[in-house]
Parts: C-alpha cells; sequence; structure tokens
C-alpha cells in the first residue's frame, strides 16, 4: 500500500457542515445576549451584603449578652442600694414601716430576747425616753 | 484601520457597539472553527462561540493590547473551548481524551458531518494522538495559523510547536497508510 504522505497529498478539509444561514443571526444573537445580561456587580454586593448583615448580627448578639450581663449583677446590688435609699431619703418613719408589715412579716422579724428581768429594768432604768415606751 | 485605533474604538463607550459588531463580523467564522475543530458537535460549537464573544466583550476593559486582539480572542476561545470539553468529560465520568474519541466513533452519524472515507479517517488518526498535539495540528493543518500566532495564543515556544506538529504528522502517516 502506498505510504500516506500528508505534504503530497491535497489539502483534507475537516469534513464538518455548517447549517445554513448560521452565520446570518448569529451577531444578532450575542447582541442580545450581552444586551439582556446582569451586571456581575450584583452578586459581588450581594456577598458583600451578605457579610455586612452576619457581622452586625454577631456585634447586635455581643451588645446584648455584655448589657444583660451588667444589668445582672446591678440587680445583686440594687437592692442594697434600694435599701439605703430608703432609709436615707424616705420621710417614712418606723411607725409607717410596722402598719405594712403583715403577720409573716412579723413572724420572720421576731427574735428571741431571752431578756432577764434585770437586763430590762437596766435599759428601763438608763433610758431618758421612758415615757414614750409607756404611751406607746 | 490600525489594530491600536480599533482597540480605542472598542473601549470607547461612544464607539464600542459599533467596534464590537465588526470584531463580531471578522471573527465569527474563524473562531467558529477553531472551536469545532476542538469540539466536533456544532450545537455545543455555537454554546461556546456565543459564551466566548460574550466574555471577549465583558473583559475588553481589561485587555491591555500587550497581545493582539486576535491572540487574545484565540485564546479565550480555546480556553473555553477546553473548559467546555473537560467539564463535559467530568460529568460523563471519564476523560476528555475518551470523550473526544467516542464523539469521533460516531462522527460518521453526525448529520453535521458530511465528509468521506479519507475525511473520517484523518479524524481519527488525530483523536489517538496526546490532546496538546492534536490541538497544534489542527491549528497548524486545518486553520493555517502561523507558529508565531500560535505560540501567543498558547504560550508555547515556536520551536516546540514546530516538534509537536512533526511528531502528530509522523503519526498520522502511519496511522493513514494502515488498512
Amino acid at each position: 500500500m502506498k505510504d500516506f504522505n500528508i505534504n503530497n497529498e491535497h489539502k483534507i478539509d475537516s469534513g464538518f457542515k455548517i447549517p445554513e444561514n448560521y452565520f446570518e443571526y448569529f451577531s444578532e444573537k450575542v447582541l442580545l445576549q450581552i444586551n439582556t445580561e446582569e451586571p456581575k456587580v450584583i452578586s459581588i454586593f450581594y456577598k458583600k451584603r451578605t457579610w455586612i448583615s452576619t457581622i452586625a448580627a454577631v456585634l447586635v448578639i455581643a451588645l446584648s449578652v455584655t448589657i444583660y450581663t451588667k444589668m445582672a449583677i446591678n440587680t445583686k446590688d440594687d437592692s442594697v442600694v434600694l435599701e439605703n435609699y430608703i432609709t436615707s431619703q424616705s420621710d417614712i418613719n418606723q411607725y409607717d414601716f410596722v402598719n405594712l408589715l403583715d403577720k409573716n412579716d412579723i413572724e420572720k422579724i421576731k427574735i428571741n430576747l431571752d431578756l432577764e428581768d434585770k437586763n430590762l429594768e437596766e435599759v428601763l432604768t438608763n433610758s431618758a425616753d421612758i415615757e414614750s415606751y409607756l404611751t406607746e | 484601520m490600525e489594530e491600536k485605533e480599533f482597540i480605542q474604538n472598542l473601549l470607547n463607550p461612544k464607539t464600542q457597539n459599533e467596534a464590537f459588531q465588526k470584531l463580531l463580523l471578522d471573527y465569527q467564522k474563524p473562531l467558529y472553527n477553531h472551536i469545532r475543530n476542538i469540539i466536533i458537535d456544532h450545537d455545543d460549537t455555537d454554546d461556546v462561540l456565543q459564551n466566548t464573544f460574550i466574555k471577549v466583550f465583558q473583559n475588553l476593559k481589561n485587555f491591555k493590547g500587550e497581545s493582539k486582539l486576535f491572540s487574545w480572542m484565540y485564546r479565550i476561545a480555546t480556553n473555553e473551548a477546553i473548559t467546555f470539553i473537560n467539564k463535559r468529560a467530568k460529568q460523563n465520568g471519564t476523560t476528555s481524551k475518551t470523550l473526544q474519541s467516542k464523539i469521533i466513533e460516531n462522527l460518521e452519524a453526525d448529520s453535521h458531518f458530511d465528509g468521506n472515507a479519507i475525511q473520517l479517517k484523518l479524524q481519527k488518526a488525530i483523536v489517538n494522538l496526546p490532546e496538546k498535539q492534536q490541538l497544534v495540528f489542527k491549528m497548524r493543518y486545518f486553520e493555517e495559523i502561523k507558529y508565531e500566532e500560535m505560540s501567543e495564543i498558547l504560550g508555547t515556544s515556536v520551536g516546540a510547536l514546530k516538534a509537536s506538529y512533526h511528531h502528530a504528522v509522523k503519526k498520522i502517516e502511519i496511522f493513514m497508510t494502515k488498512d
């Protein structure tokens, strides 16, 4: 069989067929796509927006935790602060306090003095305000 | 028109549309042939060719004129075609070489192929070559692209391209001589 020599043979075409009128409408197809294509910048913006939202959410959570923690700590001090305020600033006197107490409150603050008569006598003797004890 | 002036027209928003339409007219046929030589199937070639021109349009602002417009466009077309083949091969769970061999096996039944026996045998001879050699052979033999231009497109030295073509020709001649 004769050796095939590419340089001696007539130029061999690829054999591929192109559909009729294909190139007539090709430019139109491309230009239509280009004019209706959305700019890619939208996706970049969307990604940026997602990042900003994520960072904002993390900051809000961090801030909320900090504020809540501070409030919890302050609540413990609040009762002491309130008590000091009442005792130093208030116009409420001891009679008003007593009137606000109910049976349970009285039971709670009851203490067993275990006073002997002689100790009681000593207190009464030394007290300058014995009259007020007798009238109450 | 000089290439520098034409590139200016492509970059200028006022003249861009008209210049791009001229680019489309000048390059659609050669780029079609180039992509078809890689992809073989007409419909797939149509898709890749459209994507190539869209990519060209979108990247005009990045074209610095360091290479010729011709080389730049052919580079985009080549990359798009190779990416397409690789993607299709991956989807089919095979290699690009195996996929191309399969396409050539079915070429006779392809309605967009009306080649004779010699043309069909030549396509079978080419698909047996290593992928880079296939590309070099097709660009030199079918498309008649100069080695210097091919070097710019493929990023390979002229010497390496000439050697690649020489080896491709030897293998094809052996294949074509066989029954």
